[in-house]
């Protein structure tokens, strides 16, 4: 214990969420994150006062790893939502933003936070078992013989980053280039299990973003006069590869742990010169067409490769030896002697290609798993912020491949599924009467108020703050002064301009809902969101010919958004649960 | 600097620290944040993670907190309820003396002069703890409370059998106390499901609580950004490495375990490599080389499909294993490897020497073998074939956070801990002073409970006092309960005893309690001899008929064999009185392993009202005083496990229920589900009362300025 007595206490605090300071220091946060989201999102730019980058982004990931927060209790949070993007890429913004929602809302209804912890996690099943039912109103099952839904998906995702800069014709380009690149990662010929390719994002910064393409096959980047030097290529339709996990520039191998003692005369640089010369003369003699490696060639040997018309390249660096190794089905070399044959892979083909002033050595493979997606955009920042979104869009395509289905997007599927849980909630007692429970739901209200550890008031007024914290989510999408709406059919949401006249026939100022899904020309009635509702039943089972009529949806990723509305939650009960925060000052 | 230690003092810091716990004890128990100085963010509700990240000051503070660290040193669990017991404690010993304090002290002695007459007072009082701590306190847990222990072993039989439903409350209970309240029914139900997937034959749980302890660290992987419920178990072993080579295989695979570099290196350490040429250089490459194909080619003869490693292997070897089809990974863990040593009873692979490969060489067979991707990040995952009572499986636990995921592990791995105790028999060793002349005469040390020790003694006493041996049921005690009836039974003379404790098996554990009684008179007035060697058959049939199910694995194992006492040596009324506690007496007894209690309360109110009804019947005033504080300081934690409920749950309800069922000597029903381990409790208290004593005989504390010495830095390497 006495080494403690250098130490300073530690600071203990109880009741944290009851300061003002920590209930201040949340709702800004929650201004932060609110302002981005969506796609008339306010942007933000990040900079050090020091100089260096400036950084204008609207992305959650973006945004987080480069805010500090000094708040233990704001930490859990903003750590909670990187985790979550670090595994779902996608949805960050709306965890953070429902989890701070949440929060406010059940201090705001002054519930004890045990009780609410409890229901909160109540109501998360009952979200998650509709969500994942067949009757759920809001997701779409995703057919993989047309590529329109994966189209939609790739397009929202784009649309919802508005610090990417780009036109509605770019978005069109790229979200395009986004699937292709995404398809061509899917190998042709599948036994059991798929194991995707990859798709390497090139960046080709400063040219303009309608020139950004894909190409199969990997590029290098090169220098012009390299390139220069190993050209030209010959003719042929196949090309022998081998490729070097070992270092080809004729250092000495690890020697052990005792002494290796060289006598005078004897040249050791020599000797191994003439071993990388052996490894050349059997190269040649294998007919092996492009020598690469991961680490240094020596020159000499260089030279004697490109005599005997060998094209050699190094310094390829770690990251492109799987992909590389995958792409031409070499065995990495890690000897310099010896070299099995089964150990060579071959491409099609190899060229050149030049985009704007870089030049890019290029292989194209037999078989197209591995592909390079050339990205531009007019300068550094938004380049980034171009490439993130471009890694979300892509691996949210691969999280839709493992479990085939969407969401709805622009806020529909938050303000379906709030009108479901109020009505489950506030109903339950006239539809076991009348016998129409429809839904088969896991976790029945009446068993939570039978166990007697909360009463009806306290079960209605923490429903009340669930949902109204998931349509206050919707309600910040809407960034100009504008109106939400919902409809008393379907429970999708409808914006309204912000200076629109007051009493007026409702489908004339709505066109469509916030996914696109519907119109307004439907015999439907409005009410405006932030008003008292009248709960009713969101209806289910979504109608197939709408789905396929319907080409300009805007949709979510199903993984990323379950996952994201669970870990929300969760970091909310986690945070309403601390009864203490004890610092150390050390 | 010098201040006075009073109880007030430590009343003080108790009471700040008691406020702290109490808000994470129980099933209604909160979240405490603690932040690191490195900017961690760490949740926890256990209680010595807390005391440790509050850094305490305070003397008082400090003593309290290094009695807790020595307590949980020994039992691992308990720690809120430390706390919580020491400041009621306080809080009744304090409000005792203020009532008393002016008929003990006249107004006009100065305040320092009364200050010492205080600590003369404690220290008067400390005695008296102590003495109810060693006399009072195992008396009343053997002779009262054990009636209503139950055990989590499910048959009759000598075999220990775990029984699932139990060990599920068991585990349901443990977990109330340490995560999150949306969490613990999740948590303890995987836990139970790993425990029961993991042990290969129902008898050996011992090793497998053993092994999972020891290689905690090793078994289970932290996942971040996911949610809790995507927690689970996955079958074999999964190791916190990648494969450095992956070759997909399937049908015999076999493994090999290397703890050195394949390739042969130029020269080892201690050794020198005269290069005379530049031929010799190539040649000598060359050997390497060759050297290094030939042992991965014989290993691929010998079916070996996996090469497991501890150090990182040269590129040589990584490309002639994929060569030869065979999967590295590479840079494990000593304890990794040791872990896959003791599952598989695999020894390293030695490099045979030169060219004969007619060595055996040492492989062990999986399943499988293939990667695991948890969130991105790719794991090896093999499915070992276990050659011990451990069948490998490993945990994914996931959380939104770090600090939750670390929440979780460290409540596992405290779990694992928690059973491993209450699977040990705790002895209620205590002996106390004899007035019998006879025995003091004899030098007795009597500390250990080995059967040969104790039937010496026995026998040694017997000779001396010429008195029987009562050799009976202790559950048939507990059943009947009145005294003269049980004493019915099997006599058997000092000779048989012996036999008697040597034929009670390891399993067993003997509890020998050496009694004075008056049912003296009626012993001796039918002394029967009985030639049984077995005394366990004899009760056999009565326990029954008599006794429920559960209570019979008790009752094999509890064996109360009664002396009695010289007659004349005792006082009259002492004969009289059924207490059996007081001064002749010898007492050796055990909680038996496995005891569990009822949770919410149940130990504590139910020792609450034994220690009231003891309290009435004893004549000392000091251990009437101490055990009254005791009781009412008991009655602490029930009163905060029950705050927030309301109606016919609050704890008043409780309270008055249970203490009705016992005056009528009806089941005390319980309205929670869950057990908790009786040793456990058992324990907390002691050392509450250890460390209450400690305090209380502490009148001035001292500040110094100077080092502290080397002695103590030694004791604080073992932090909390």
């Amino acid at each position: 214990m006495f080494r403690l007595e250098a130490k300073k206490p530690s600071l203990c605090k109880s009741e944290p969420l009851t300061s003002e300071r920590v209930r201040a220091t949340l709702s800004v946060l929650k201004g932060v994150l609110t302002s981005c989201y969506g796609p008339s999102g306010r942007l933000k730019q990040l900079h050090n006062g020091l100089g260096g980058s400036v950084r204008t982004t609207s992305q959650s990931s973006a945004l987080l790893a480069n805010l500090s927060v000094t708040h233990p209790i704001l930490k859990i949070l903003t750590t909670s939502v990187q985790n979550h993007v670090s595994c779902f890429s996608d949805c960050g913004l709306f965890t953070g933003i429902l989890c701070c929602n949440l929060i406010e809302n059940v201090h705001r209804m002054g519930l004890t936070p045990t009780t609410a912890i409890k229901l909160n996690k109540h109501l998360l099943s009952l979200c998650t078992s509709y969500l994942k039912s067949e009757v759920c109103g809001c997701r779409i099952p995703v057919n993989f013989s047309s590529t329109q839904i994966l189209l939609c998906l790739v397009r929202s995702v784009l649309t919802s980053k508005p610090a990417c800069m780009l036109t509605r014709k770019e978005i069109e380009h790229i979200s395009t280039l986004i699937l292709r690149a995404f398809l061509l990662t899917i190998p042709e010929n599948t036994k059991d299990h798929i194991i995707l390719g990859k798709s390497i994002i090139v960046p080709l910064k400063g040219q303009r973003v309608i020139d950004s393409t894909v190409l199969p096959g990997i590029l290098i980047e090169m220098s012009e006069v390299q390139l220069m030097k190993i050209l030209p290529f010959k003719k042929s339709d196949s090309f022998k590869v081998a490729l070097f996990r070992v270092s080809l520039s004729g250092d000495l191998s690890d020697t052990g742990e005792g002494t290796v003692v060289v006598n005078y005369g004897v040249s050791l640089e020599n000797a191994v010169l003439d071993q990388l010369l052996n490894l050349g003369r059997q190269l040649v003699g294998d007919h092996v067409d492009l020598v690469m490696c991961q680490k240094v060639i020596h020159p000499s040997l260089k030279q004697f490769l490109s005599m005997h018309h060998v094209t050699a390249i190094d310094r390829v660096g770690v990251a492109l030896m799987e992909p590389l190794s995958k792409m031409t089905g070499t065995q990495p070399i890690g000897s310099l002697s010896s070299i099995s044959p089964s150990s060579y892979g071959s491409v099609k083909d190899l060229c050149t290609e030049k985009f704007g002033f870089k030049w890019f050595f290029h292989l194209i493979p037999n078989e197209e798993t591995v592909c390079s997606l050339l990205l531009g955009n007019r300068n550094d920042t938004v380049w980034d912020e171009l490439k993130l979104t471009c890694e979300t869009a892509l691996h949210v395509l691969q999280l839709t491949i493992k479990e085939p289905c969407v969401l709805l997007g622009g806020g529909c599927t938050e303000t379906h599924l709030a009108a479901y849980i109020r009505h489950q909630i506030l109903h339950w007692k006239t539809r076991e009467e009348n016998n129409t429970c429809k839904y088969k739901t896991l976790n029945k209200p009446e068993s939570i108020l039978k166990d007697g550890w909360c009463t009806q008031t306290e079960l209605q007024l923490t429903t009340e703050a669930f949902c109204s914290a998931l349509e206050s989510l919707t309600g910040s999408l809407e960034h100009d002064g504008g109106e939400i709406l919902t409809d008393m059919k379907y429970g999708h949401l409808w914006s309204v301009q912000a200076d629109s006249p007051s009493v007026v026939h409702w489908p004339d100022l709505l066109s469509r809902c916030g996914c696109g899904l519907y119109s307004s020309q439907e015999e439907l009635n409005w009410s405006f969101l932030r008003s008292a509702q009248r709960p009713f039943a969101p209806q289910p089972c979504l109608p197939h010919e709408a789905v396929g009529s319907a080409n300009n949806l805007t949709l979510d990723c199903f993984t990323a958004k379950l996952s994201g509305l669970k870990v929300a939650v969760e970091t909310a009960n986690l945070i309403l649960d601390l009864s203490y925060i004890i610092e150390d000052k050390n | 600097m010098a201040a006075a230690g009073s109880v007030k003092a430590a009343l003080q810091v108790a009471e700040v620290l008691e406020t702290i716990m109490s808000s994470c004890l129980g099933p209604e128990g909160r979240q405490i944040l603690c932040t690191k100085p490195t900017g961690e963010v760490l949740l926890s509700r256990d209680g010595s993670r807390l005391l440790e990240a509050l850094h305490l000051d305070h003397p008082m503070a400090r003593v309290m907190v290094a009695c807790v660290s020595s307590h949980l040193r020994k039992t691992g669990d308990g720690a809120k309820t430390f706390i919580i017991f020491l400041c009621h404690l306080l809080r009744e010993l304090h409000a005792v003396t203020d009532k008393g304090k002016d008929s003990f002290i006249s107004k006009n002695i100065q305040t320092h002069e009364r200050h010492w007459k205080n600590c003369c007072q404690w220290k008067y009082i400390s005695q008296a703890l102590l003495t109810f701590q060693t006399q009072i306190l195992d008396y009343v847990m053997d002779h009262y409370l054990s009636r209503h222990f139950l055990s989590i072993f499910s048959s009759s039989t000598e075999e220990r059998m775990l029984r699932r439903s139990s060990f599920e409350l068991l585990l349901e209970t443990y977990f109330c106390g340490r995560v999150g309240r949306n969490n613990h029914s999740f948590i303890s139900e995987l836990m139970c499901d790993y425990f029961f997937k993991c042990m290969a034959c129902e008898s050996e749980f011992e090793e497998v609580f053993e092994l999972v302890d020891d290689y905690f660290v090793e078994l289970n992987i932290g996942v971040t950004g996911l949610p809790v419920a995507d927690s689970r178990i996955v079958a074999g072993l999964v190791l916190h490495r990648d494969f450095s080579v992956y070759c997909p295989a399937d049908g015999d695979i076999r493994i090999v375990l290397a703890t050195e570099t394949i390739q042969p290196v130029f020269s080892t350490s201690g050794s020198e490599f005269i290069l005379n040429s530049e031929a010799q250089f190539q040649t000598s490459q060359f050997w390497i080389v060759e050297r290094t194909k030939a042992i991965m080619k014989y290993l691929q003869t010998q079916n070996v499909k996996l090469l497991l490693s501890s150090v990182k292997q040269p590129d040589l070897v990584i490309y002639y294993a994929e060569l030869n089809g065979i999967s590295v990974v590479e840079c494990l863990s000593s304890e990794e490897i040791s872990l896959i040593q003791r599952i598989t009873s695999l020894s390293p692979f030695v490099l045979p020497q030169a060219s004969s490969h007619h060595e055996v060489l040492n492989t062990a067979v999986v399943k499988f073998c293939k990667p695991l991707i948890l969130r991105s990040k790719r794991y090896a995952h093999l499915g070992l074939i276990s050659t011990c009572s451990f069948i490998p499986h490993c945990i994914v636990l996931c959380g939104p956070v770090q600090g939750l995921v670390q929440q979780h592990e460290d409540a596992l791995h405290g779990a694992f801990k928690m059973l491993q105790q209450i699977f040990k028999d705790l002895d209620l060793n205590y002996m106390t002073q004899i007035s019998d002349q006879n025995y003091t005469s004899n030098p007795l040390i009597y500390k250990t409970r080995e059967s040969n020790q104790s039937s010496e003694l026995v026998n040694d006493s017997i000779q001396r006092t010429y008195q029987g041996i009562d050799v009976k049921n202790k559950d048939e005690l507990a059943k009947t309960q009145t005294y003269l009836k049980v004493y019915s039974n099997v006599v058997i003379p000092s000779v048989e005893l012996e036999a008697c404790i040597s034929c009670s098996t390891p399993k067993v554990t003997p509890t020998d309690t050496y009694q004075a009684d008056k049912t003296l008179r009626c012993l001796s007035a039918n002394p029967r001899m009985i030639d049984d060697h077995d005394p366990f058959i004899v009760s056999d049939p009565t326990t029954d008929s008599t006794t429920e199910n559960t209570r019979i694995e008790i009752s094999y194992k509890n064996v109360l064999i009664t002396k009695i006492a010289g007659i004349g040596n005792m006082l009259p009324e002492r004969c009289k009185s059924l207490e059996v506690s007081s001064s002749q007496s010898y007492c050796f007894s055990s909680i038996p392993a496995g005891c569990v209690l009822p949770v919410g309360g149940n130990f504590e109110i139910l020792l609450h009202y034994y220690l009231l009804n003891y309290a009435k019947k004893s004549q000392r005033s000091e251990a009437t005083l101490v055990s009254v504080i005791i009781a009412n300081a008991l009655l602490s934690i029930p009163q905060i496990l029950y705050k927030s409920k309301k109606g016919n749950h609050s704890f008043p309800q409780i309270y008055i229920r249970t203490l009705r069922a016992l005056q009528a000597n009806q089941p005390v029903v319980s309205s929670q589900t869950g057990l908790e381990s009786v040793s456990g409790k058992y324990q907390v208290l002691t050392s509450v009362l250890q460390c209450l004593t400690k305090i209380l005989t502490i009148d001035l504390v001292i500040s110094i300025k100077r080092q502290p010495q080397k002695i103590h830095d030694q004791d604080s390497e073992e932090e909390l």
